[in-house]
């Protein structure tokens, strides 16, 4: 089974291609959107136009979630700038993959001081990823963009697990 | 424009918001920018969702069928929407007992056994919408063919389509299946003085929901829900009966509890005085209880005193359980207890003291009681309704569904294909091929919950992709798409990518009626509808028969007159008589009634037919 990828949400949205978004004229143009193709608002057209309007109103939905997400809207610009690059790069440092498991570790045994502590510094990590990802794109380094990504991969999840256990 | 249409409203359609509750329902209609609810003759707007198939032929519906069920306890059915769109087992896994039968119906769906007849409870949610579609034509003077029609967030496809079903049962287009918190906020944040983010929390009869909704300058837009189908005052009340049964005099306790159990007339009397405590001791700080059992047999009697505080600790369990509930939405939504603005209770049962007191110690914030809360879900719906009916733009709903979509894969696993709390509509295309030579089918069988094994999730149907062209196994690529529209309900369709050919599905419910049995049924609630009416007319002939008898022989004595005179009189009502005793069919009676009438004005004595006119009117008084 292969997903097969709906339009990008950038061109839903009619937005350019960048890793940073205004968050606030984001959620007021998804309400715009859906506004203006919600099939509950254009019941009375033909019924072919019905499935398109919901078609479409399905694709504002679906982008909206992906674009307000930061990293999900991450990977889609990745996989939009450079198909594939994501799975391309999958292979990480294994200095890389020795730290992920120890952060795993300390997650895991954190009691509730130590816990405070080290929310602190995934946060802090993840940040940097961020900003990393985005010097990698502006640069047009694809893969050192998808590296960065799956780097922070292991931050986020172990933040997760964090927030799970508390 | 006349006064007339101004009243009503004058969108292209006249749509009204239904509340198909567990325990009551109701209509409302939006007209320009009021709502109201829609009441019968006595002002009363709620409709108690109750049944009754009464052994004389007649079928009752509402106030009229609830005033039955002690005397009728295995002929009147209430909480039908504990049944619909579930299997006999899961109905039976419940702890309520109800004193009317469920049986396995076919496919082993749930469905209600009374006496000769088994009755799906599409088919008795039908009766409660239709009660309520009659009740909003005579408030609007108007036919009404159009409903919004409220359902607990948390219920899955089959609920939803058993659902529309019975509204189509009852000759309602139902333009939305809307859910209850959403439109509870939707009659809450109306006024447009209300952005911020909403907890409505919904305890009904039998279900309980909660949602957090976003409201943004007319965007209604829900960002979580949670909930429990089987959980709501009823099970309140079970616990209190759980209380009386206990208390019941020693030849009914324990040992005969089977026999209790199986009394429906014990069960309805217990169910009922449970409710009535209940209901006490939302005011009262203890209830008093003296139920005399003997209606219908010598039961005796039960004496009981119970305390708010004993009440609260038997519910604290329940309570809890909707807290979690609360907690899982606000997580879902990605909020914290402290970003929630403001918290909506609807549902009878959030009358209980404990019930809001426990949501104000978790949220911090005192309920809002601006909207009532039997009448909110029903005014809600109304306000979608008038949406729907394209009469008003400025506002737009935006809901999720509840449970998350997915396939199941090899192994028995279920792949998520849309996840829960996704807004809808929302849509997602996987590309599917085939394994063997030539195959020209491929099986999909779609899963409803969260867990991860397809076992424990929800079988929504099965899904037959045909019509594939016969290719090497592997090389079709057939592109399928999942779309849940905006009533929540999935759409697949598919298509070969490599030669455009689209490919045909075949769906096969696995709950519910199928497309087949809701047509079928349509042709008998007309055939239905015709029993009724014959069965009513009866007792309406026979009751006009009997004082006619006795309007007649009264003025007959008092006439006095000689006996060549009245002999054909006496001769048609010898034989009327003879009919009733009879018990002659409906037709044959009212061509007696007729032939009387014709005699008894033949003999065109003034002293007589006045006489008789005069007794008559007395006798139609009684």
């Amino acid at each position: 089974m292969i997903h097969v990828p709906a339009p990008d949400p950038f061109t839903v949205f009619g937005l350019p291609r960048t890793l940073d978004v205004d968050e606030k004229a984001l959620e007021a143009r998804y309400l715009r959107l859906s506004r203006e193709c919600h099939p509950d608002l254009h019941r009375s057209a033909d019924t072919g136009d019905c499935v398109a309007v919901l078609q479409r109103s399905a694709e504002i939905n679906d982008a909206w979630k992906i674009l307000r997400d930061p990293w999900q809207r991450a990977r889609a610009l990745m996989e939009l700038l450079s198909p594939g690059v994501l799975d391309r790069n999958k292979k990480l440092d294994p200095a890389f993959l020795g730290e992920a498991l120890e952060l795993a570790e300390e997650v895991a045994f954190a009691d509730q001081t130590a816990a405070g502590n080290l929310r602190v510094r995934l946060q802090a990590a993840i940040t940097l990823d961020w900003t990393a990802v985005g010097k990698a794109l502006g640069a047009g380094d694809f893969d050192a963009a998808a590296m960065c990504f799956h780097a922070s991969h292991y931050h986020r999840k172990a933040l997760q697990d964090l927030d799970r256990k508390s | 424009m006349t006064t007339n249409s101004a009243a009503s409203p004058t969108g292209p359609r006249l749509v009204i918001g239904i509340d198909l509750g567990t325990t009551n329902s109701l209509a409302a209609i939006r007209a320009g920018k009021g709502t109201r609810v829609l009441r019968d003759r006595d002002g009363e707007p709620l409709i108690p969702s109750v049944v009754c198939f009464h052994p004389d032929g007649r079928t009752l519906v509402g106030r009229a069928a609830k005033a039955l069920r002690l005397e009728y306890p295995t002929r009147t059915v209430f909480s039908v929407k504990r049944l619909i769109g579930r299997s006999a087992r899961e109905v039976a896994a419940e702890t309520t007992v109800l004193p009317y039968q469920v049986v396995a119906g076919e496919r082993g769906l749930a469905r209600v056994q009374i006496g000769e007849r088994q009755l799906s409870p599409e088919a008795i949610s039908a009766l409660v919408l239709q009660e309520v579609k009659a009740t909003a034509e005579k408030a609007l003077g108007q036919p009404v063919r159009h409903a919004v029609v409220t359902v607990p967030a948390w219920f899955d496809d089959a609920q939803r389509q058993a659902t529309k079903d019975a509204a189509a049962l009852a000759g309602l287009d139902c333009l939305r299946i809307l859910n209850e918190p959403t439109a509870a906020a939707l009659a809450y944040g109306i006024d447009g003085s209300k952005d911020g983010t909403v907890l409505v929390y919904d305890l009904g009869g039998g279900t309980f929901d909660v949602s957090i909704l976003r409201i943004d300058d007319g965007v209604f837009r829900v960002l979580s829900t949670a909930g429990d189908t089987h959980l709501g005052g009823d099970d309140f009340d079970d616990l209190v009966a759980q209380r009386i049964f206990a208390a019941l005099p020693a030849s009914q306790a324990p040992g005969q509890a089977a026999d209790q159990a199986n009394d429906p007339y014990v069960l309805q009397a217990v169910r009922s005085a449970a409710e009535g405590l209940k209901i006490r001791l939302s005011e009262a700080t203890s209830a008093e209880l003296q139920l005399d059992l003997n209606g219908t047999g010598d039961r005796g009697t039960v004496r009981l005193t119970i305390t708010r505080a004993e009440f609260e600790a038997a519910i604290s369990p329940l309570v809890q359980r909707t807290l979690d509930c609360v907690q899982r939405a606000i997580k879902d939504a990605g909020l914290r207890l402290d970003e929630i603005d403001e918290v909506v209770l609807v549902g009878g049962s959030t009358r209980v003291p404990m019930v809001r007191a426990r949501i104000e110690a978790l949220t911090g914030k005192p309920p809002q009681t601006s909207v009532d809360p039997d009448l909110a879900v029903a005014l809600g719906a109304s306000i979608q309704a008038d949406v729907l009916a394209g009469n008003d733009r400025s506002l737009l709903l935006l809901d999720v569904i509840p449970l998350s979509l997915g396939i199941e894969t090899l192994g028995g696993a279920v792949q998520k294909l849309i996840l829960r709390n996704s807004t809808i509509p929302t849509s997602v295309t996987e590309e599917f091929s085939t394994g063997v030579d030539n195959q020209t089918a491929v099986d999909l069988a779609i899963y409803q919950g969260e867990r991860e094994l397809a076992a424990d999730c929800r079988l929504l149907g099965n899904f037959k992709l045909r019509g594939i062209p016969p290719m090497p196994a592997g090389l079709p690529r057939i592109a399928v798409t999942f779309l849940v529209d905006a009533d929540g309900v999935l759409r697949v369709t598919a298509r070969e990518q490599r030669t455009g050919a689209e490919a045909g599905i075949q769906i096969v419910p696995s709950f519910g009626l199928s497309r087949d049995e809701v047509k079928r049924m349509m042709l008998e609630s007309i055939e239905f509808a015709q029993q009724d009416y014959l069965a009513r007319e009866a007792i309406e002939v026979r009751n006009k028969a009997a004082a006619m008898v006795r309007g007649t022989e009264k003025a007959m004595q008092m006439a006095e007159l000689p006996p060549d005179q009245t002999y054909p009189v006496q001769k048609a009502l010898k034989a009327l008589g003879k009919l009733m005793a009879a018990n002659a069919e409906t037709a044959v009676l009212k061509a007696a009634c007729e032939d009387l009438t014709k005699v008894t004005s033949s003999i065109a004595d003034d002293v007589i037919s006045s006489a008789v006119t005069k007794a008559l009117r007395e006798e139609q008084q009684r």
